[in-house]
């Protein structure tokens, strides 16, 4: 419980430091196409934008992966954890084109890196929702846990519009839509057996932590091609 | 029976060898796998603990299958990373990929497996411990630092950020136990302050990726810090010093000079002395010797001297009419307690000097003049004027007589004065007694004054009439400093002011200024103004005796001593009372006094004679003081006092 008030306390500092941040990505990005409108756009640099999309990354990675042990020891049994994709779920962003090997990832251009994260966070909106509903249902649940998920869920959206913002700034493309969310990756059915449900869930959590890591790793990467600095991490 | 039995032992033996020899061998303990560690997140290395190998030769093998594939690979090195571990290298290895790793262990006998464990090489990243640490001691505003700088693990690839790292370094002076913790992030450098002058440091760094374990500690670095010396330190050890010498140094001189200070704090009251009288030969008895010790060569003034010069005094001529002139004389200190010029106040007492016919009349007319217009103008400047001579003149100014406002009784005195500085007195008017008590008492301390030296600053040069008198107690202090003050008509005055310091023995007697207290009755004598030479110094003779001194002077003076200007009377003849105890008058050589042979110079010079005599001036003022005791009005003739015990 330490650990967790301990965690809970990193956070509150964390989403304290990154509220301006919440304020930037919450705003329209597209500011510069509307005309006469009442907002003001903060401007800001690319570097700045990038260095704050970054630590968006990581602390959703840090909150997922607090989530993952709380609940890998709340509900999954003990035999069962190591072997999480024993049940045969696969993450759902298994089947998207996204560089899964070092040298991959290095051969591959800024743009597919930022698509790629941007590919990954479309993704997961959905699903983070519904872990949410499935939570509740839990006996249960602690409140941390239902909290951070929650907290998760919306930093992720956060996230898409920085990236949104990222990809336009750095590769001048314009708006994307989120054709990837219709990928329609997320299928859940209902499961009588509680077993399965919390496996399932459990995949869920495991497969999300993975792919924060992911996205955290690719956009440091981005980072330090993107600075002049040779020894740049 | 023995056989049944050893068949028995037999089928024991049968039955317990395999047993025996089961125990011994058997298939392969439960390996284990102890963990796995990727040191750049692109390899791993998985270790494993081998359980009892069952007395056969044991072989392990390691299996392991990627997240949602069937394919089982074997480990690929085995002997890379050590003993019972499998290497995985770059090629083999996938990031974000599950893999379930197996150990088998074979023997002959059998073959266990391990329990299966699931890794994500990204969670098991633990770099290598940094490298090159490098200590330096460097310097801000003189107090040392320790710059600490490394680099990070040459195969964790930081550069192209695919692995963050965050270092953290710890310090421990030599020979303690206590480690201190520096976070130090991202950066690769550090400085750490606070440093011990001549210590020696143990440093050591260590990271750990973003998400992932600590490295080891990297190998100690020793620093050995230089003494330094702090700048505060030495410069408040020298303050120090520097204040403690300075002590040192004020302590040992005032141990030195604690006696002058004794006496510049606190003061010695002095006493009554008498210049040139020594104690000491009063107590060895030898008389003679202290009396020739109190005779000052050249005093009396023989012929060296004018006459007339010893007849400059001062001259208070106080003119309450303008016939009335009383010249008062004073005697001198030395001489005893002469009867104070009551005769000042008195209306009708000797204020015959002017008037009496044995007087120089146009003289007496003359001084009359004048000291009616000193009188009446110079009283009121007097006294502040006498204040301010007495204040500034370090010569012995036979200081004016405080003549009150009010006493305008036109009276003149004259005070002969002891040649010695007159000591300032009080301005306030009726305090006469005080400043006859000061005039006094300056006289005490110059007792013996030179003739010549008196003379020079009787005379006053360029100012109304002085009369300059050598030694002789008479000192005529001449309103120079009046003319200054007063009007100018004052300066072409003549203005005698003859002070005596007989008078201040009148003060005793009641005299005190002379004219200015109500005079007491006291018995007067009348000097006669003789003449006032061509120098204006009125040449006075006694009027009572009427002769002159030539060589009766002896007899005369003793008789006659006239220390005051009595008054001057209307034939401008300054009145000089003469004192009654005249005794001292016998010592004067008056003839050598006298230029002009003048009685009164004679008698002047007795009165000089006797001042510089004190034995004769003992007796009379012994005399004097029996007599004036009674009608001493709080002065003290300390002279009298002081020379009584001479005898």
């Amino acid at each position: 419980m330490n650990s967790m008030t301990g965690t809970v306390a990193w956070r509150a500092v964390w989403a304290a430091l990154l509220w301006p941040c919440l304020l930037t990505a919450a705003m329209p990005l597209d500011c510069t196409e509307e005309q006469g409108s009442l907002y003001r756009c903060p401007s800001i640099s690319q570097e700045k934008l990038l260095d704050r999309v970054i630590q968006h990354a990581e602390l959703i990675y840090r909150v997922s992966e607090e989530s993952c042990a709380m609940f890998e020891e709340m509900f999954v049994p003990f035999p069962l954890r190591l072997q999480r994709n024993q049940a045969g779920y696969s993450c759902i962003t298994k089947a998207l084109p996204i560089p899964s090997s070092k040298s991959e990832i290095q051969h591959i251009s800024d743009k597919w890196l930022l698509h790629s994260v941007l590919m990954l966070v479309q993704s997961w909106i959905e699903p983070l929702v519904y872990l949410q509903t499935t939570l509740d249902r839990y006996e249960n649940a602690p409140d941390m846990l239902l909290n951070k998920t929650k907290w998760v869920s919306d930093k992720l959206i956060s996230l898409e519009q920085g990236v949104v913002v990222l990809i336009r700034k750095m590769l001048d493309e314009g708006m994307l839509t989120t054709t990837y969310n219709e990928h329609g990756l997320f299928q859940y059915d209902a499961l009588p057996d509680m077993l399965e449900s919390v496996m399932r869930d459990y995949t869920l959590i495991s497969c999300f932590k993975k792919d924060a890591h992911k996205m955290e790793v690719f956009l440091k990467l981005l980072k330090c091609r993107q600075s002049d600095n040779y020894n740049c991490a | 029976m023995k056989k049944p039995s050893e068949a028995v032992l037999l089928l024991l033996l049968l039955f317990f060898a395999p047993h025996a020899k089961g125990t011994r061998f058997s298939p392969p303990g439960k390996p284990a796998l102890t963990r796995c560690r990727s040191p750049e997140k692109e390899t791993f290395t998985c270790w494993w603990e081998p359980g009892p190998d069952g007395g056969l030769t044991t072989t392990y093998a390691l299996y392991y299958r990627k997240e949602n594939s069937e394919a089982v690979y074997e480990c690929p090195d085995y002997h890379t990373a050590g003993e019972n571990s499998c290497f995985f290298n770059k090629n083999d290895t996938s990031i974000w990929v599950n893999y379930n790793i197996t150990v088998v262990a074979t023997n002959t006998l059998g073959s266990t497996f391990s329990d299966p464990v699931d890794i994500d090489v990204v969670y098991i990243v633990k770099p290598n411990p940094p490298e090159k640490l490098t200590v330096t001691v460097m310097e801000d505003k003189g107090w040392p630092f320790l710059r600490v700088s490394w680099e990070p693990p040459h195969k964790a690839d930081t550069r192209s950020g695919w692995i963050t790292l965050i270092y953290e370094l710890r310090v421990k002076l030599e020979g303690e136990d206590d480690w201190e913790m520096h976070l130090a992030g991202q950066q690769k450098t550090f400085n750490i302050f606070s440093l011990r002058s001549g210590g020696t440091y143990h440093v050591q760094v260590r990271c750990k990726p973003d998400h992932g374990f600590w490295s080891e500690w990297s190998s100690t670095s020793y620093i050995k810090v230089p003494d330094y010396f702090h700048r505060e330190k030495s410069a408040w050890i020298l303050i120090m010093v520097f204040t403690a010498f300075i002590f040192l140094i004020l302590t040992w001189l005032l141990h030195m000079n604690s006696h002058s200070l004794k006496h510049c704090i606190l003061p010695p009251v002095p006493g009554p002395k008498i210049r040139g009288f020594d104690e000491k030969l009063l107590k060895n008895g030898k008389s003679e010797d202290i009396f020739s010790a109190l005779v000052v060569s050249g005093f009396p003034p023989t012929m060296s001297s004018n006459c007339e010069d010893l007849l400059v005094e001062y001259l208070e001529v106080y003119v309450p009419d303008e016939h009335e002139l009383m010249l008062e004389e004073g005697k001198d200190l030395h001489d005893h307690c002469l009867k104070s010029e009551g005769s000042t106040s008195d209306n009708d007492s000797g204020r015959g000097s002017c008037d009496s016919h044995t007087l120089l009349m146009d003289k007496c007319g003359e001084a009359k003049e004048q000291g009616r217009q000193t009188e009446q103008e110079e009283r009121p400047v007097e006294t502040q004027r006498h204040q301010k001579e007495w204040n500034e003149d370090t010569l012995p100014y036979a200081h004016e007589d405080t003549v009150s406002p009010d006493m305008s009784s036109g009276r003149v005195k004259t005070w002969p004065s002891v040649f010695c500085p007159l000591p300032q007195y009080s301005s306030s008017p009726p305090n006469h007694t005080s400043s006859l008590e000061i005039a006094k008492q300056h006289c005490l301390s110059d007792s013996l004054f030179p003739p010549g030296s008196t003379s020079s600053y009787l005379t006053h040069p360029g100012h109304s009439t002085k009369e300059t008198l050598g030694p002789s107690r008479w000192e005529f202090s001449l309103s120079n400093k009046q003319p200054r003050s007063l009007h100018p008509q004052m300066q072409t005055r003549q203005q005698l002011q003859a002070r005596s310091d007989i008078n201040l023995s009148n003060v005793g007697c009641e005299q005190a200024p002379v004219g200015l207290l109500p005079p007491t009755a006291r018995p007067t004598e009348y000097v006669e103004v003789q003449r006032v030479n061509e120098e204006d110094m009125v040449l006075l003779k006694p009027v009572a005796s009427g002769r002159g001194c030539g060589d009766g002077c002896p007899r005369l003076r003793q008789a006659e001593d006239y220390s005051k200007v009595k008054g001057v009377n209307s034939d401008h003849t300054l009145l000089l009372q003469r004192e009654v105890m005249g005794e001292e008058a016998e010592r004067c050589p008056c003839q050598d006094q006298e230029t002009n042979g003048e009685t009164d110079s004679c008698i002047t010079s007795s009165t000089v004679t006797t001042t510089q005599k004190p034995p004769a001036c003992n007796y009379t003022a012994a005399a004097v003081q029996d007599k004036m005791a009674p009608t001493v009005s709080g002065y003290v003739d300390t002279a009298s006092i002081f020379t009584l015990p001479t005898y």
